[in-house]
């Protein structure tokens, strides 16, 4: 090896370590995220990393907070807990990180609290939605920055409540995958419209399996029990699916379909193009169209500039615990303050693209729950975001602070 | 519970029965002429599916020429991965085992690869023209596109038992089941036959793919959920029997959809527990035929 080529190597050499040197100077806010990025959700994991990066680039473009950069880790939890606890274990341990982050199944969401409370590292869970996690399984280092499904079905029966003054209605039918997330919301449904005295009948229910890929059977049998309302509790491409089948059946034309939770998804109705049917009653955590506020067109436009793609609900999530952080830290003023962090964390205020006009989200300080209004709304056709050929319109809000379960529910299911 | 309710029933169990069938047929009849049993099958249905999409929505291919390319396509994938891998373990002591540990890698990388290709947003077909709406008959309603369905699955499974029981081809396919290397001595170019019967099957499950991607969404990870339904139809119908795997799925399908009219909440369950019953008092296969072959 002549003379050049060792000093091309070493140069080679020295560049490599560069970023190396470079991170044991700078201060940094180290976070542990876990997303799916395999199979059926690997979407809301992708979408989740690509509006977390997008967070963190704005942050640390303005110079970081309190002296720190923003410097996270992204691994495929593969939607399996034992396999996410091991490396959330190696995060806390080897990787040091100051925040545990992420995670889109409620499964894994529920294994990685345990080991949040074990080590004593905060835990921000950006998108799953079963309420446990901020009730009956509740810890001190766990924060949830997104709608869990309580807030989203007593939105629901506020919804159906009025529903009925203008076209009466008195059954029921309820279809959700057949786990925590499709149980919890035919339990919390039920639970909010008798809270609310309204009269109802529940004529059947329905709990196939999660990604089942038939639903005929279910919808023959649904359109036998003629129920006024069919409540769905589906999840991802399980409604995109469900809503094909349905359509031939004409089922649509004969009950009112209503999906308060995940429904309105923007992937459900980019997949359904023009097959989308009108009149559907539908939410979701965060939509691309509501409200039509200045920093919401802003956060959508920046997503699609650098994904080339609109972002699902997931993304926001992500966006928002980011945010979280930021502002946690700020108040702080050092990422190693755990104890204080929880504190600051407890009742933050943050400003989002989902807040509309006169509302900032707030954190529960007693149940570590983000506080936030939802909106839901019929689909009817809009092509402004391509390929979706329709969208909600026809909102109805609803307070953030009529959502949140009532104090007995929360003593009650906290002590146990 | 009145007589159009259960007509209805019965038909929508015969729809799902179909679908379930397409995909079992390739995992039933590569297993019955090759003894391989893969485990990524159901990514040959994906990979259909994508193909499917790609023609019908974004080159806007006409449905019925797009879903016999699609199937094409799959079954060209098949073959190479039958020449280029799984061709590479045969004969070896353990060759059950290898075959899982591979086809289950092949799950894994094709996952991977539609979703470098088409990303991982949901996609979808629309069903072809004409077949948009339900026929009427009292009040049955039933979707002109199930009809097709279920009119492809009657087309399918008389072509493969005439192939497969009257054609020269199909006495070689089912030679090789038995005997590789007698046949081979006879003159018949084994691994080559193994190839083909290997891009047939992934063919169909490609083609269901494309078949039933108007009714489901496109998206990775598709394959999996259907591989588990096919093995229990595989299973009650007796590994390698094609018709069995027709009748199987008869059963199943009309179990299921009874079992969700009546039962609700237990009919998941009951798929599972034809397929145990099955398996502890003949495990040989439902539609099994009496006289056993020799393995």
């Amino acid at each position: 090896m002549n003379r050049k080529k060792i000093a091309v190597v070493l140069i080679l050499v020295a560049l490599l370590l560069l970023p190396c040197l470079a991170s044991a100077q700078e201060k940094l806010i180290r976070i542990g995220a876990l997303y799916p990025m395999t199979g059926r959700s690997g979407l809301y994991g992708m979408d989740s990393v690509a509006a977390a990066e997008m967070a963190i680039d704005e942050i640390n473009g303005k110079g970081g907070v309190a002296g720190y950069k923003l410097d996270i880790v992204f691994t495929d939890s593969k939607s399996k807990p034992a396999y996410a606890v091991r490396v959330a274990e190696r995060y806390i341990t080897e990787d040091k990180v100051h925040f545990l982050f992420g995670v889109v199944s409620s499964g894994v969401g529920l294994a990685l609290t345990e080991v949040s409370k074990q080590n004593k590292v905060i835990f921000i869970g950006t998108d799953h939605a079963a309420t446990e996690l901020t009730l009956d399984n509740f810890q001190p280092y766990y924060f949830r920055v997104s709608n869990n499904t309580f807030q989203s079905m007593t939105a629901g029966a506020l919804y159906l409540k009025e529903l009925q003054k203008t076209k009466p209605w008195k059954t029921i039918s309820y279809i959700g995958p057949d786990y925590a997330y499709g149980h919890s919301q035919l339990e919390e449904i039920q639970y909010n419209l008798k809270r609310f005295g309204v009269e109802f009948q529940l004529v059947s229910k329905y709990l196939p399996k999660l990604y089942e890929p038939d639903y005929t059977s279910y919808i023959t049998s649904i359109l036998k029990d003629k129920p006024d309302i069919l409540v769905s509790g589906f999840w991802g491409g399980d409604t995109v699916a469900f809503i094909k089948q349905a359509k031939a059946y004409g089922l649509f034309e004969k009950m009112t379909y209503f999906h308060p939770d995940a429904g309105g998804n923007y992937e459900v109705m980019s997949a359904l193009e023009g097959e989308m049917p009108p009149g559907l009653i539908l939410s979701a955590r965060h939509h691309n169209n509501w409200p039509d506020t200045e920093a919401n067109r802003k956060y959508v436009a920046e997503f699609k500039r650098r994904t080339g793609r609109y972002p699902t609900y997931a993304a926001e999530g992500a966006y928002t615990g980011i945010y979280a952080i930021a502002k946690a830290v700020e108040k702080v003023g050092t990422p190693d303050n755990t104890e204080a962090l929880v504190k600051a964390l407890e009742g933050l205020q943050i400003k989002l693209p989902e807040d509309p006009e006169g509302f900032t989200s707030f954190i529960d300080p007693q149940t570590h729950q983000i506080v936030q209004v939802q909106a839901i709304g019929l689909s009817q056709a809009n092509d402004k975001f391509p390929p979706a050929k329709m969208m909600l319109g026809d909102w109805k809000i609803y307070k953030a602070e009529d959502l949140m379960p009532p104090k007995e529910l929360i003593e009650k299911k906290m002590k146990k | 519970m009145d007589v159009y309710f259960i007509v209805t029933q019965l038909i929508s169990g015969f729809t799902m029965a179909t679908l379930l069938f397409l995909v079992a047929s390739g995992l039933t009849l590569i297993f019955g002429v090759g003894n391989i049993f893969n485990f990524a099958h159901g990514s040959f249905y994906m990979i259909g599916a994508y193909f499917g999409y790609q023609l019908v929505s974004v080159w806007k291919v006409n449905f019925w020429i797009a879903l016999v390319a699609a199937g094409a396509g799959a079954g060209v994938v098949g073959m190479a991965a039958e020449y280029l891998f799984l061709r590479r373990i045969y004969g070896r002591a353990q060759e059950g085992g290898f075959q899982i540990l591979l086809t289950y890698c092949l799950i894994l990388i094709f996952d991977d690869l539609v979703k470098l290709v088409w990303g991982t947003e949901y996609k979808s077909i629309s069903k072809p023209a004409g077949f948009e709406g339900a026929l009427h008959w009292g009040e049955i309603a039933i979707p002109t596109y199930n009809f097709a369905i279920i009119f492809i699955g009657l087309v399918v499974v008389l072509a493969a038992w005439w192939i497969l029981s009257r054609t020269r081809a199909g006495r070689i396919a089912r030679a090789s089941a038995v005997d590789r290397e007698m046949l081979g001595s006879l003159g018949v170019n084994v691994p080559l036959t193994l190839t083909v019967v290997f891009g047939l099957a992934t063919a169909l499950g490609g083609m269901t793919g494309a078949l039933a991607a108007p009714l489901r969404s496109v998206t990775p990870g598709a394959g999996i959920e259907v591989i588990i339904d096919s093995l229990i139809v595989v299973v009650l119908g007796g590994m390698g029997n094609f018709w069995g795997a027709w009748m199987g799925a008869m059963l199943l399908g009309e179990v299921n959809a009874f079992a969700v009219a009546f039962v609700p909440e237990w009919a998941t369950l009951f798929s599972y527990l034809v397929m145990v019953v099955t398996l502890i008092f003949k495990p040989e296969g439902l539609f099994a035929p009496t006289r056993l072959r020799k393995a």
